[in-house]
């Protein structure tokens, strides 16, 4: 492992870490705002971690380790995961990290602790949650895989960072069959973060909740890194988009001012993808359970349709 | 500056590409959309990318005849055929065409990646991409398989109004494999956008309210005492 791999663990993960939150207010705050609303402060999602992170941890009497280890083992997953997608520069990473495949993986594992965890504890909502976030991860699933194996297609390479590292180094779209791809992208951030219309991340309404329900018997700091887990998933998902689609300002070189002007950038690119984001889910309606395969679907479509686009091209 | 890219056959091939893309998408909407308003939007945008193919290709290839079609497709596709549809639809009070026949949307998304690919099997033994050229090849498989996607619109849609979007997709479809491959004298052209408007017509007089299915509108004609459907 070289230095300047090490260098870029500490900065990407702590970027990410530090970041992910303010775009979950951000899009929290443009909500509000199409509602008319004034809505929390930037800063409010920092200030709720703080005070969760000081509270005590409840647990039920009927759960057993998992409940314990989980949301360590979430946060330490994405945390892998975010090394797979720089957002502060390109480093000269060791085999095996940047790998599509992997990726999938980490986020398999991700959710398959989530869905334990809302087992875990013997209640009939967190089981509902679960069932419902199994059932719908087998039509998410190869949605994903096909859009993944699409942009590889496309970039002719399965590592993200070599990805990255063609994309940033055009001026225009790489090939126009991304832009079809990162509508796909965008699908998977809504599904992937719970958003409408695929479930209602701002309620505890039995007939909405699916990852809400899972995390209702977490408390304390475990509550504070299960939140803190969600949003930097997020915030990478929505690099990875950005990194594909506009990604102007990624340095495959470390400098100082290299590293200032990508951090800034990204932190721009993001704020305008989670307010378009927010206004995504402002203009729609939640979808009835059973009308969501058909919103999969889209993905699936667009991602078909660039591997075929690809062929013929 | 702009001069520059314009005179660049290379980019001015990509931002074709770019746009069939887009054309592909309105296709997906067209198969998948339950609101009227939004369906005709779609025909509409989907037409004007038509018109900014055609002026592309003019572009590259500076053929004249490119740059009538593109006006023709403008005023009659753009324009005229929506505003009428729409006009009609403000007055008889529909909005939306929920039910669909044999295929739900999801599947017909599938069954339209399918159609994609048949169309391309079935070119590629015509012509070659090396006969065509890459861009050519390309535009006549999206042409095809937007006629058949068209084709899957009227198979799948229950309402006269969203039968008769996907008539005019289909038209589309043959448009654009028109410019790619067949080279159609301008004069089919205006005949065709000729006939596409007396379709039009003719589908809002005969629908009787063009929120009817064809079963429906039987029924209306007898309830109308238009037509009692047997031998006097």
């Amino acid at each position: 492992m070289n230095a300047s791999f090490l260098l870029f663990t500490l900065l990407n993960t702590g970027f990410i870490l530090l970041v992910s939150p303010l775009f979950m207010s951000l899009i929290k705050k443009v909500k509000a705002y199409a509602q008319g609303r004034k809505g929390p402060r930037l800063l409010q999602n920092y200030l709720d971690l703080r005070k969760l992170m000081q509270k005590e941890v409840v647990y039920s009497p009927n759960s057993s380790g998992i409940m314990r280890i989980a949301p360590y083992l979430n946060l330490a997953v994405l945390l892998l995961a975010s090394l797979f997608v720089p957002v502060v520069f390109i480093p000269d990473a060791p085999a095996g990290i940047g790998n599509i495949i992997v990726f999938l993986y980490l986020l398999a594992i991700e959710r398959f602790f989530t869905a334990l965890c809302g087992l875990d504890a013997g209640s009939s909502f967190g089981g509902m949650g679960s069932s419902r976030l199994m059932s719908l991860s087998a039509v998410i699933e190869p949605t994903m895989v096909i859009a993944f194996a699409a942009l590889a297609y496309v970039l002719r390479t399965v590592n993200f960072h070599e990805m990255f590292a063609i994309t940033a180094g055009s001026t225009i779209p790489e090939s126009p069959t991304l832009t079809l791809i990162s509508i796909s992208l965008f699908i998977i951030i809504i599904v992937e973060t719970g958003r409408i219309p695929v479930d209602n991340p701002a309620t505890h309404l039995e007939l909405t909740m699916m990852n809400e329900a899972m995390i209702l018997e977490q408390s304390g700091k475990n509550l504070a890194l299960i939140e803190l887990t969600h949003a930097v998933k997020q915030t990478i998902l929505m690099a990875i988009l950005i990194n594909v689609l506009v990604p102007w300002g990624l340095v495959t070189e470390l400098t100082f001012a290299g590293l200032a002007v990508s951090c800034l950038y990204f932190l721009l690119k993001a704020s305008l993808l989670a307010g378009l984001i927010g206004l995504f889910e402002s203009s729609i309606a939640k979808m009835r359970l059973f009308r969501l395969p058909s919103f999969y679907m889209m993905a699936f479509f667009f991602s078909a349709l660039t591997i075929l686009m690809e062929v013929f091209a | 500056m702009i001069s520059s890219f314009i005179a660049n056959p290379a980019f001015l091939e990509d931002i074709i590409r770019i746009l069939f893309v887009f054309v592909l998408i309105t296709a997906a909407f067209t198969l998948s959309t339950r609101n009227i308003a939004s369906l005709l939007t779609v025909y509409a945008v989907q037409s004007l990318l038509m018109v900014l193919i055609a002026i592309f290709l003019y572009l590259i290839e500076g053929n004249k005849t490119l740059i009538a079609i593109a006006a023709l497709t403008l005023v009659s596709k753009v324009l005229l055929i929506p505003l009428f549809i729409n006009l009609i639809g403000e007055k008889i009070k529909i909005s939306r065409d929920l039910k669909f026949n044999y295929l739900e949307p999801t599947a017909s998304l599938l069954v339209s990646i399918g159609l994609i690919l048949l169309a391309y099997v079935f070119l590629s033994g015509f012509f070659s991409e090396f006969i065509l050229g890459k861009l050519f090849f390309m535009g006549a498989v999206i042409g095809l398989s937007l006629t058949l996607m068209g084709m899957l619109v009227m198979f799948s849609r229950r309402k006269v109004i969203t039968k008769a979007i996907g008539y005019l997709t289909m038209e589309n479809g043959v448009l654009l494999f028109g410019i790619f491959v067949a080279d159609l004298p301008f004069i089919i052209e205006i005949l065709i956008v000729i006939d596409l408007m007396i379709l039009v017509l003719l589908t809002t007089i005969l629908a009787i309210g063009l929120d009817s299915t064809i079963e429906e509108y039987h029924q209306r004609l007898q309830t109308l005492k238009i037509w009692s459907g047997r031998e006097n």
